[in-house]
């Protein structure tokens, strides 16, 4: 018996510790920072224009085929009276959240920094009714970096930490 | 209650009983249902349900609606009569037994003198019920599960039944009010520790309760006896598990830790009296659910074992000392010594029952071979 | 299937479907059982239910996007079916992984070790009947590790975090100290556990004696991990053949003799304590420096080849054979699956036992369905 009894000791320490229940939706946890939920594209808040340029770089490094780029000549280029350097533009952008399987090739690969996985809890809540309402198009996906509702996190591949010396050692 | 307490005609005194009774043991075995997901939710380190209502105390309504708006099913080739009538088999004794549940001094529902011999009777009858609804179900593993709530149950008659014996032994009545009363200086657990523990087993052997729900736990394979009840029939064996939960508490504090009468003895106000009655029971109902949250289920037949083998021979013994320490008026302290001596051996007994690796796996080759050949 | 029963009446066995979807937790896996009363006579695995052709997907996919479908393979350990398929790519195209990124790789295998065997503990809870309580207490444990990933790589269980040469970005500033402290919660979770079921006399008693193996029998049929090393056979890879770090430590290789499945919870139980030396010992031995390799490709081309990688996954020997013919993907993937061996030997460990200890069995072979179907 003295085996149960030491079973019923643990189960009354667990019993007195506070219950370790987090009572979401009332409570959302804090997320890190490089937390990973589904891409969205970037604002350029000073040019008023998202960073993306319809590359297709993501696109074709992206391993479940989710995306759909289509570019187009930026009407806000300096060469017809703009603020932007950008050439081209995105024209069309949908990403199919279905698909995604949140690997993080798309940030590695965009030549611009302009899409980024967001961290936030609004990426974590996508319930929808309907499979068809997860494909994402170019307005909803900028949307939320336009309002400034984001602080992205963009690594650089295979960069290592600053060490606390002067000298950098990263590749 | 005293004769004629409303001063009614006799019928409509035992009608209002009646539906006192009925009221009250709903009222609590929803109540229960909700105190055992929370307690058992903090055990498990988590709060139990808290949506439904402030603090979720209205979770039990919210599952009695659910479970009466289900559709009643019923299989094509069940045998009508033990199908309909199972669940009604098992619960109705089991609020029966509330009949003589020592609440406070004199105001049981009815203060019968064979009150202990009544209520082993009655809570005999709902394996029955178990047997009626695996038998029509139609369905061979309710069948099993079914025979295995008989089997379990019978088998942990006897320890429980002794160890009643005992406590009447010491009193000489078997009218519950009496044993209670009879405990107003010491209770009756200083003089009887190991026909308490081996009651507290038999009686969750009884009462279908972790470790030994092999009947209701199957989660092996399927549900037990209870598969092809839907709803409100299955909600009836339901209340009736937890009603007879509260009326094993209550029966347990009344006889071994001193009922309403210790330790503040029979002066006490009625109102007093009860509040005493409900703290001890709600230990002991702590104490059951502390025990659901530990332990994993028996097999049956180390179940089985354990009864016949372990517990039956040892409240044998309580039954033959306590009558050798009456019949030569020792000194009751010896009850107490030889009580935990024999707590002592049942732990050992039961220790050392379970080591047995090398018998064991001698057995497991042998069986290996065998059917590889 | 008609015996003749010493009662001289012919009975007839039952087959009983343990379907595809459980009580307990394990994945979709079906067996049907030959029964005869409550005695098993035989049993017949169905597997395939989770076959999703992640093989021949990653033939179609290059050395980075691979990595994504082998954390799917096995999810629940999924640091290390990671690692073998980065090895096994970093040996055909010779990189060299710097010394930081093999001991932070060595933290997070160990730290996902941990976590399955966690997973592990509160799954067999519930096999043997303890609802809840040690479910509940696994998960507690598993979020403070989860949380760790979380914080690193941003995803909680399909990490997609090591890469071919290292890591994909370095681990925040504060991980030694965050990884100190989910070592204590770890610690306790593990006395928790400890001190529910390791004694418990009920627990020892639906578990001793049941599903015994041989050594001999273990070998025969390919099993690895704790497993096989519960029947007394020191089988460790990271032993036999040190990849990472693990020859420059101290640590111990946990064997128990008695082979059923007492032994293989307390081999498991005996793992977790490992992992929290190994851990701490790696702690101690972490300096600043790269975490890839100086001048990386950015499309990494392997030269053509094969290579075979083993790795000790949670679950025993996890493999990986891979075949190049120049390029940025490979030619054919092979992963050899832990689980998938360890199943065999589930009907000669379970016959003439009852039904109820079948499933506790199959439950303390600890398979992930995932990797068994790919």
């Amino acid at each position: 018996m003295r085996g149960i009894a030491k079973s019923m000791m643990t189960t009354l320490s667990v019993f007195l510790r506070p219950p370790v229940t987090r009572d979401y939706p009332n409570v959302h946890k804090a997320l890190p920072e490089r937390d990973r939920a589904f891409p969205l594209l970037l604002w350029d808040q000073e040019i008023d224009e998202p960073f993306c340029t319809g590359c297709h770089a993501c696109e074709r490094a992206c391993p479940v085929e989710c995306m759909t780029v289509l570019m187009k000549d930026n009407p806000n280029h300096k060469s017809v009276g703009g603020t932007s350097s950008r050439r081209k533009i995105i024209d069309k952008f949908w990403i199919d959240y279905a698909r995604c399987m949140r690997c993080n090739i798309c940030v590695e690969v965009c030549n611009f920094d302009a899409i980024a996985m967001n961290n936030t809890w609004s990426g974590h809540e996508m319930s929808v009714h309907d499979r068809k309402d997860l494909v994402m198009d170019l307005q909803q996906l900028t949307t939320q970096s336009h309002s400034g509702q984001i602080k992205e996190w963009v690594p650089v591949l295979g960069k290592a930490n600053e060490e606390p010396a002067s000298s950098e050692s990263g590749s | 209650m005293p004769e004629g307490l409303f001063g009614l005609n006799p019928w409509l005194d035992g009608l209002i009983r009646l539906l006192l009774i009925v009221g009250l043991m709903t009222v609590v075995a929803m109540g229960l249902i909700y105190i055992e997901r929370k307690v058992l939710g903090r055990f498990h380190a988590r709060v139990g349900p808290q949506r439904t209502g402030p603090f979720g105390l209205l979770q039990s309504v919210a599952d009695a609606l659910k479970l009466i708006g289900k559709e009643d099913l019923r299989p094509r080739n069940a045998d009508p009569w033990t199908f309909e009538f199972g669940p009604y088999m098992v619960f109705i004794p089991i609020f029966l037994g509330f009949v003589v549940q020592p609440f406070m001094a004199g105001f049981n529902v009815r203060v019968l003198d064979l009150g202990i011999l009544y209520f082993v009777a009655v809570s005999s009858v709902s394996i029955v019920g178990w047997v009626m609804a695996g038998w029509g179900s139609d369905n061979r593993y309710a069948m099993i599960g079914g025979m295995r709530a008989a089997a379990q149950a019978i088998s942990y008659e006897l320890p429980f039944v002794l160890s009643l014996l005992s406590v009447s032994m010491l009193t000489g009545t078997l009218n519950i009010n009496q044993i209670v009363e009879g405990q107003a200086v010491v209770p009756n657990i200083v003089w009887q520790p190991l026909a308490f523990v081996i009651f507290f087993i038999a009686a969750l052997a009884e009462l279908n309760r972790p470790p030994f729900d092999i009947p209701v736990g199957e989660s092996e394979v399927v549900g037990g006896p209870f598969v092809e009840y839907s709803g409100i029939r299955w909600s009836m064996f339901f209340l009736g598990e937890y009603a007879s939960l509260f009326i094993m508490s209550v029966l347990i504090s009344a006889l071994f830790l001193g009922g309403y009468v210790w330790p503040f003895g029979t002066e006490l106000g009625v109102g007093f009296q009860l509040v005493l009655t409900v703290i001890k029971a709600a230990l002991l109902i702590f104490l059951i659910i502390w025990v659901r949250a530990s332990v994993p289920r028996l097999r049956i037949d180390q179940l089985m074992g354990y009864a016949w083998k372990i517990l039956l021979p040892l409240s044998l013994a309580q039954v033959l000392i306590n009558g050798f320490v009456l019949t030569y008026h020792l000194p009751m302290p010896v009850l107490t010594v030889v009580g935990f001596g024999g707590i002592f051996l049942l732990s050992w007994l039961t220790e050392r029952a379970i080591r047995k690796p090398r018998a064991a796996r001698a057995s497991a080759i042998a069986l290996q071979s065998e059917a590889a050949s | 299937m008609v015996t003749e029963s010493a009662h001289e009446f012919e009975t007839q066995d039952l087959l009983l479907n343990v379907g595809p979807q459980h009580p307990s937790t394990h994945g979709v896996f079906r067996m049907v059982m030959q029964v005869d009363g409550e005695v098993v006579r035989d049993i017949i695995p169905y597997i395939g239910y989770l076959h999703r052709g992640a093989e021949k997907l990653c033939e179609t996919m290059d050395y980075r996007q691979g990595i994504g479908f082998m954390d799917r393979t096995e999810y629940l350990a999924a640091m290390n079916a990671e690692l073998s398929y980065v090895m096994a790519v970093e040996k055909l195209a010779e990189l060299e992984v710097p010394d930081r990124a093999q001991w932070i790789r060595m933290i997070l295998v160990e730290l996902n070790r941990l976590a399955s065997h966690l997973m592990f503990m509160g799954a067999f809870g519930i096999d043997v009947g303890v609802f809840g309580t040690p479910f509940i207490y696994a998960w507690r444990e598993r979020e403070a590790i989860i949380d760790l990933f979380e914080e690193i790589s941003g995803d909680r269980m399909m990490y997609a975090y090591l890469r071919p040469g290292g890591l994909a970005w370095d681990v925040p500033t504060n991980f030694v100290a965050r990884t100190r402290e989910v070592l204590t919660a770890v610690r306790q979770g593990i006395a928790d556990f400890d001190g529910l079921l390791t004694k418990n006399e009920i627990f020892v008693a639906r578990t001793q004696g049941i599903g015994y193996i041989s050594a001999a029998d273990a070998i025969d049929f390919g099993m690895s991990g704790p497993s096989i090393r519960a029947s007394g056979v020191p089988l460790d890879v990271r032993r036999e053949e040190p990849y990472l770090k693990y020859d420059e430590i101290k640590w111990d290789v946990i064997t128990e003799q008695d082979g059923d499945v007492y032994a293989r919870y307390l081999c498991r139980l005996g793992e977790m304590h490992e992992s929290v030396k190994i851990v701490e010992q790696c702690l101690e031995r972490l300096q600043p420096g790269a975490i890839m390799p100086e001048k990386m490709p950015r499309m990494l081309r392997t030269p053509p080849g094969e290579v075979y990688i083993r790795t000790e996954a949670p679950r025993g020997e996890f493999g990986v054979y891979m075949v190049s013919k120049g390029g940025n993907r490979p030619y054919r993937l092979k992963v050899r699956s832990a689980c998938l061996s360890n199943l065999q030997a589930l009907k000669h460990m379970s016959v003439g036992q009852y039904v109820a200890d079948a499933i506790i069995v199959l439950g303390s072979i600890d398979i992930v369905l995932s990797e068994v179907d790919r």
